[in-house]
């Protein structure tokens, strides 16, 4: 009986653990809240079979099962699909940036075959306008900008390539996991590439101050920027956080911090580097023979003249650097410890000795002989230089030390770390080990290319899951997870986490391949639902956390100027190259004169993606629609709604000029009043007008024209080319018509 | 310095438009004002504007209670672009004349310069200073109007910054650090009141019509705030603000129309069945739009000011024309109800007297001086100053040796900034730098700790203004700041 009473007790006990240990884990699962360690982020992507859900016929794919099990939970049907005008303009501007032409549209819309939308999809996706509307996103999270920052706001000649970089490797389809690790070590690991190159350049786009007073903070500045953004991108982690002090929320601690850290501290800045093909570099390498050939005698004779003078100038300006730096420039390049290389780097500037300078300090008949000998020279053309980038690149010598730096401040050094990944990542049970562990001391170290290894591990938990997540948000309007570069216990938890681990699975079996994924997303009935919501949806999901409807976004400001563009007939669609510097408004050039426009005016049409990215000046058409600030890495844009984007909308030129020319291309193709008003809503909106809407519409167009006439009867015009003007101005009721049709909510979302 | 025309006073007929003198334009503007009224007439005679539309979104910018009781409403920061002499303007230094032309004494140390002056001679105060009204403060001659107020000036002897170089420290001033992309005091006041005219921008910036301070926009940003609470360039004359005035070749009467005819398809999709407060939002906006062309453009024009005030401000005379009319819209502005109001003072170089600090502080003392003791005693006698807050600074100091022979280098371990107004307590000193004005010694107050102090006396906690940001609670003040207490009495 004591026995059995005994028996029974025990089972009961075992019961209440298992229990508490369920709830335990069900609460972590959720939350994120318990032990941190145990944060569901930071465990390996699960194998999830998609749920089966009642309805069956919805579904196109896994993605449906997903979704629409959320739905029953919750009670709720999805929305229904939208029309098929509503789908080509969604996906239209989601994969290219710009609404489909009245022609894409009419096709679309009287094709009823039943792939017709996959084609569409297929079509969208080879454009090679899709990389330049994906690339945007990219450069969003890589803070990409072409100059310095702070007070000078230098421009850096070679930054364009980076933005190529991106827009290729999305046109492509480059798998995912290769686009990282050649943008975290591409300069180790395909050293022979040009784009593995370019590709580094990501490391240094942050702002820079190339003056600082401080040099050693300077590099220390790149070093902290480096490691938070690609904490934040790649990982989704708040790293930052942990460089002053152990993160207060998170399980990292400074030491994850600065053994991150330790991976990027070996590098060499390099701003402007050649990165030529091996053909453009045996072309060069030939055309500089011919050159050096042809030009030697007179450059020898040029520097002959100017040694004594160019020494005594330099000297004099070494003579003012510390001693250390003065020592560093006079050890032979190859002998030079990394401190000196990174020394003479930062100091070059300070010690440059300009041609002005030697001719000034030149006797008049050298200098005489030295222009006649100048004069010959330059006659043989120079080789084509090469391309240069901005990258990373691996260096002399035995690498620097790493330290925690208490407070983040380097006259605090504490105890040495070298590179390792964070702790937490690599504390799982051995047969999930994603990691390897930190180096036990001693051993050989770890250098970049084993960052971008480990971190484009299949099973690393993090890099698909915030991936997948990040192209999720771009076409839900948001992410499974709603903070995208916060997957931390302090993060959004996700509100599908199984549909999350699935497509982060999926994604890694596809081999990282962005394109599948797309096309993954896009053939889902969940995403293809209208974003009409119905009253009951609007009250059992009012933040369509359940994906019940599509989200209604207001499209970034790239789009609807590019958009501007399109529909005027006037977008240029070069590709790639140096960016372009289309007029602001004379009002802001008047003070900041940072911005000279460019002389032709096709340069002035092209896509926004091209258009120079100006630290301390950010394009204002853009900025009025919260393009990000280049600053730190933008996850996710702003959607604010003020009076100055009104203002923008209404009265800038762009507006004015796309309009003019939009009422323009209207009056050719349409014959008469209605269908002109019916043309124009197909253009812009990719709808029909509604009878109410034709109606308003005449009555609108008719009433201006008339307003004019009135006002030109009214108030005589000077003398002076009346009738031209009158001649070859048409009446202003269509233009004004258009200039209301890109001012509608219809215009400006995307729903 | 390295400008040697006056630009920053080109006058009336300079870079900045002078007040709108013909009758015609006037009626031109005003038509976007009759405009509005046959707007809001039309909605409400439709039942739009107030029963059928959908509930009103809660503009970002609605006026929201302070922390506690505010001082200050409202803030006017004259911000001294470029750095000005403390040593010369507002910190006197008799030790700096008798050890004039030696080198500083070794007993100072070492310490961080720009242009490695720290072994240059020590250049004497370029004017005298003399004790001025019932304080006994002592200012220079430079100032002598600012310096007929001193007894409304709470005086900060102590400042001290992170850096020696310009934009760093503009951004410290301006953001609370020293790196790029941070949010501006303007946005975080803003974000914690918001303000009281909708019809106008909440945080206004005057530039400098000689070009933007030194690390421009960046200055006046709302960071990772979001965009309601950036900074609104402004200028006078009939185009305030970007954007705003109807296109050319396009009626006021016709932009009414197309303003109207927008709305209304605008409408239909709400009334489709469609309550996306986004969309409401959205048509609100083109209603403040339309109402910032009536207002903006009135406010801004001067014409109704008195010929005293206009001489007050110095608008009659060349050297203060420029800064005068700019001082004279930032109290338009602040009567309007706008919350916050930048005024840069000096071009894109200012006060950054490398070289030939007579020159340059002669120019700029002179251009400042006149229109900054107008807006005390104009604000003073619209019963304005004790709920207006002034404040006076550059991003730094400048330093007691020379640079070359007539110049000084940047200071920023000790430098002066002045507070009137907005319930600060006047006519006092707070802290003081050392014998010869290098570095802040006595009762020290870092940027944060100024920052803390304005965040106070505008009814706002600065440890409780934050807001959350890729998991940390981000604010002006970063980890530190104190309020200065003996300035908020």
């Amino acid at each position: 009986m004591a026995s059995r009473t005994r028996q029974t007790l025990w089972v009961y006990l075992a019961w209440l653990a298992l229990l508490h240990l369920k709830a335990g884990n069900d609460a972590t699962a959720q939350q994120g809240s318990g032990e941190p360690r145990a944060h569901w982020a930071f465990q390996p992507v699960r194998s999830v079979a998609p749920p089966h859900p009642q309805t069956t016929a919805w579904m196109r794919n896994p993605i449906d099962a997903f979704i629409l099990d959320g739905l029953e939970k919750a009670s709720l049907s999805p929305a229904p699909r939208a029309d098929a005008a509503q789908l080509i303009r969604r996906l239209t501007l989601a994969l290219i940036g710009r609404p489909p032409s009245p022609e894409e549209l009419e096709a679309f819309v009287r094709d009823p075959s039943a792939d017709a939308y996959a084609r569409l999809v297929d079509r969208l996706l080879d454009s090679p306008q899709y990389g330049e509307r994906w690339a945007r996103h990219w450069l969003d999270l890589a803070r990409y900008a072409e100059s310095d920052g702070f007070e000078h706001d230098a421009i850096r000649p070679a930054a364009w390539r980076y933005r190529d970089y991106v827009i290729q490797s999305f046109n492509g389809n480059k798998p995912y996991d290769r686009f990282i690790a050649e943008q975290i070590a591409g300069d180790l690991l395909w050293p022979e590439t040009p784009a593995a190159l370019v590709a580094t350049g990501f490391n240094l786009l942050g702002p820079d101050m190339v003056d600082s007073a401080d040099q050693v903070q300077r590099r220390l500045n790149t070093l902290n920027d480096m490691t938070d953004t690609t904490g934040a991108v790649v990982m989704g982690l708040t790293f930052g956080c942990a460089r002053c002090h152990d993160h207060k929320t998170e399980p990292f601690t400074q030491r994850d911090y600065y053994q991150l850290q330790a991976f990027f501290a070996p590098a060499s800045f390099q701003r402007e580097r050649p990165v030529p093909t091996p053909e453009e570099q045996r072309i060069y390498d030939v055309a500089m023979r011919g050159y050096d050939a042809q030009t030697g005698d007179f450059r020898r004779a040029i520097s002959a003249l100017e040694a004594p003078a160019r020494q005594h100038l330099l000297d004099e300006k070494l003579s003012k650097l510390s001693e250390d730096a003065q020592l560093a420039h006079r050890t032979p390049p190859a002998q030079r410890t990394r401190e000196q290389e990174g020394t003479v780097q930062e100091t070059a500037p300070m010690i440059q000795v300009t041609d002005r300078e030697v001719e000034k300090a030149l006797a008049p008949e050298q200098l005489r002989q030295r222009k006649e000998q100048l004069a010959k020279l330059n006659r043989v053309p120079k080789p084509t230089p090469l391309p240069l980038a901005m990258m990373l690149q691996s260096s002399n010598g035995p690498s620097p030390k790493t330290f925690i730096l208490a407070r983040g401040d380097y006259n605090n050094p504490r105890e040495e770390v070298a590179p390792g990944y964070p702790a937490v990542l690599c504390r799982l049970k051995k047969a999930e080990l994603p990691a390897d562990p930190a180096p036990a001391p001693g051993s050989p170290r770890l250098n970049r290319d084993a960052l971008a290894k480990w971190l484009t591990r299949p099973d690393h938990p993090l890099t698909a899951r915030v991936l997948v997540n990040r192209i999720w948000q771009h076409h839900f309007g948001r992410g499974l997870v709603a903070t995208p570069s916060d997957f931390g216990t302090r993060g959004a938890a996700p509100s599908h986490p199984e549909l999350l681990d699935w497509l982060a699975a999926e994604f890694i079996r596809s081999g990282w391949h962005l394109k599948q994924l797309h096309r993954l997303i896009l053939n889902s009935s969940a995403y293809q639902q209208s974003a009409t919501a119905t009253p009951d949806t609007l009250a059992r999901d009012p933040d369509n956390r359940w994906f019940s409807r599509q989200t209604r976004t207001r499209l970034e400001g790239e789009v609807i100027r590019d958009s501007l563009l399109a529909i005027s007939g006037r977008l240029n669609g070069a590709q790639f190259g140096p960016s372009v510097f289309p007029p602001i408004p004379a009002d802001i050039t008047r003070t900041s004169k940072n911005w000279t426009s460019d002389p032709e005016a096709a340069a002035h049409m092209r896509r926004s993606i091209y258009i120079f990215a100006r630290r301390n000046l950010r394009f204002p058409f853009l900025e009025a629609f919260d393009s990000p600030d280049s600053n730190l890495s933008c996850p996710e844009r702003g959607r604010s709604t003020t009076a100055p984007q009104s203002l923008t909308l209404l009265n800038s030129d762009d507006v004015m000029e796309a309009a003019g020319a939009t009422a323009e291309r209207v009056r050719r193709q349409a014959p008469d009043l209605n269908s002109q008003i019916q043309y124009a809503y197909r253009l812009i909106l990719s709808r029909p007008p509604t009878p109410k809407e034709l109606a308003l519409s005449r009555q609108f167009i008719k009433t201006s024209d008339q307003r004019q006439l009135d006002s030109d009867r009214t108030q005589p015009q000077p003398e002076q080319g009346k009738n031209d003007r009158n001649a070859a101005q048409p009446p202003p009721g269509l233009r004004e018509f258009c200039r209301a049709l890109f001012n509608l909510n219809s215009f400006v979302y995307a729903e | 310095m390295q400008n040697d025309r006056p630009c920053s006073c080109p006058g009336p007929s300079g870079g900045w438009p002078g007040p709108p003198t013909s009758r015609r334009r006037f009626l031109e503007r005003a038509g976007g004002g009759l405009g509005l009224i046959a707007l809001a007439t039309l909605l409400q005679e439709q039942g739009l504007l107030a029963r059928a539309a959908p509930a009103p979104v809660p503009s970002p910018l609605a006026p929201k209670p302070p922390h506690f009781a505010a001082r200050a409403q409202r803030v006017i920061f004259l911000f001294m672009s470029g750095g000005p002499s403390h040593v010369d303007l507002f910190d006197p230094k008799p030790e700096l004349i008798r050890l004039a032309g030696q080198p500083i004494p070794e007993s100072f140390g070492t310490f961080k310069t720009r242009r490695n002056v720290a072994k240059n001679k020590l250049l004497p105060p370029l004017r005298r200073f003399r004790a001025r009204g019932q304080s006994g403060m002592e200012i220079s001659d430079w100032l002598p109007h600012i310096a007929s107020h001193a007894d409304e000036l709470c005086l900060l002897r102590g400042c001290y910054g992170d850096s020696v170089t310009h934009p760093e420290s503009v951004y410290l001033m301006n953001t609370g650090s020293i790196l790029m992309g941070r949010a501006s005091l303007g946005a975080w006041a803003t974000y914690g009141l918001g303000t009281e005219n909708q019809n106008l921008p909440a945080f206004v910036v005057l530039p400098d019509p000689g070009g933007w301070v030194k690390g421009g926009a960046p200055a006046w940003s709302n960071g990772y705030l979001p965009a309601a609470f950036q900074g609104t360039l402004l200028r006078g004359g009939s185009a305030p603000i970007l954007h705003l005035n109807t296109p050319a070749g396009v009626s006021s009467e016709q932009q009414a129309a197309t303003v109207e005819f927008i709305n209304q398809l605008n409408r239909q999709d709400l009334l489709a069945g469609d309550e996306q407060s986004e969309l409401a939002a959205r048509i609100a906006a083109y209603e403040l739009a339309f109402r910032m062309q009536a207002h903006a453009p009135r406010v801004v024009d001067l014409s109704s000011e008195s010929p005293a005030t206009r001489e007050l401000y110095g608008l009659d005379k060349k050297m203060t024309a420029e800064f005068g009319t700019r001082c004279l819209l930032a109290r338009r502005l602040i009567e309007a109800g706008v919350r916050f109001v930048q005024i840069y003072c000096g071009d894109t170089n200012g006060w950054d007297g490398h070289s030939d600090m007579e020159g340059n502080h002669s120019r700029l003392c002179a251009a400042s001086d006149r229109p900054i003791a107008a807006l005390l005693t104009d604000l003073r006698a619209r019963g304005l100053l004790d709920s207006t807050l002034l404040i006076w600074g550059g991003e730094f100091g400048r330093m007691p040796m020379s640079e070359g022979s007539d110049g000084r280098d940047h200071n920023p371990h000790g430098f002066s900034m002045w507070l009137a107004g907005g319930g600060v307590h006047p006519g006092q000193i707070i802290g003081g730098t050392d014998a010869l004005g290098l570095r802040a010694t006595t009762d020290k107050t870092h940027v944060h700790d100024i920052h803390a102090t304005i965040l106070h006396l505008l009814g706002l906690e600065h440890e409780r203004l934050t807001f959350r940001r890729n998991d940390r609670d981000e604010r002006l003040t970063d980890v530190a700041g104190q309020v200065i207490r003996q300035a908020v009495g």
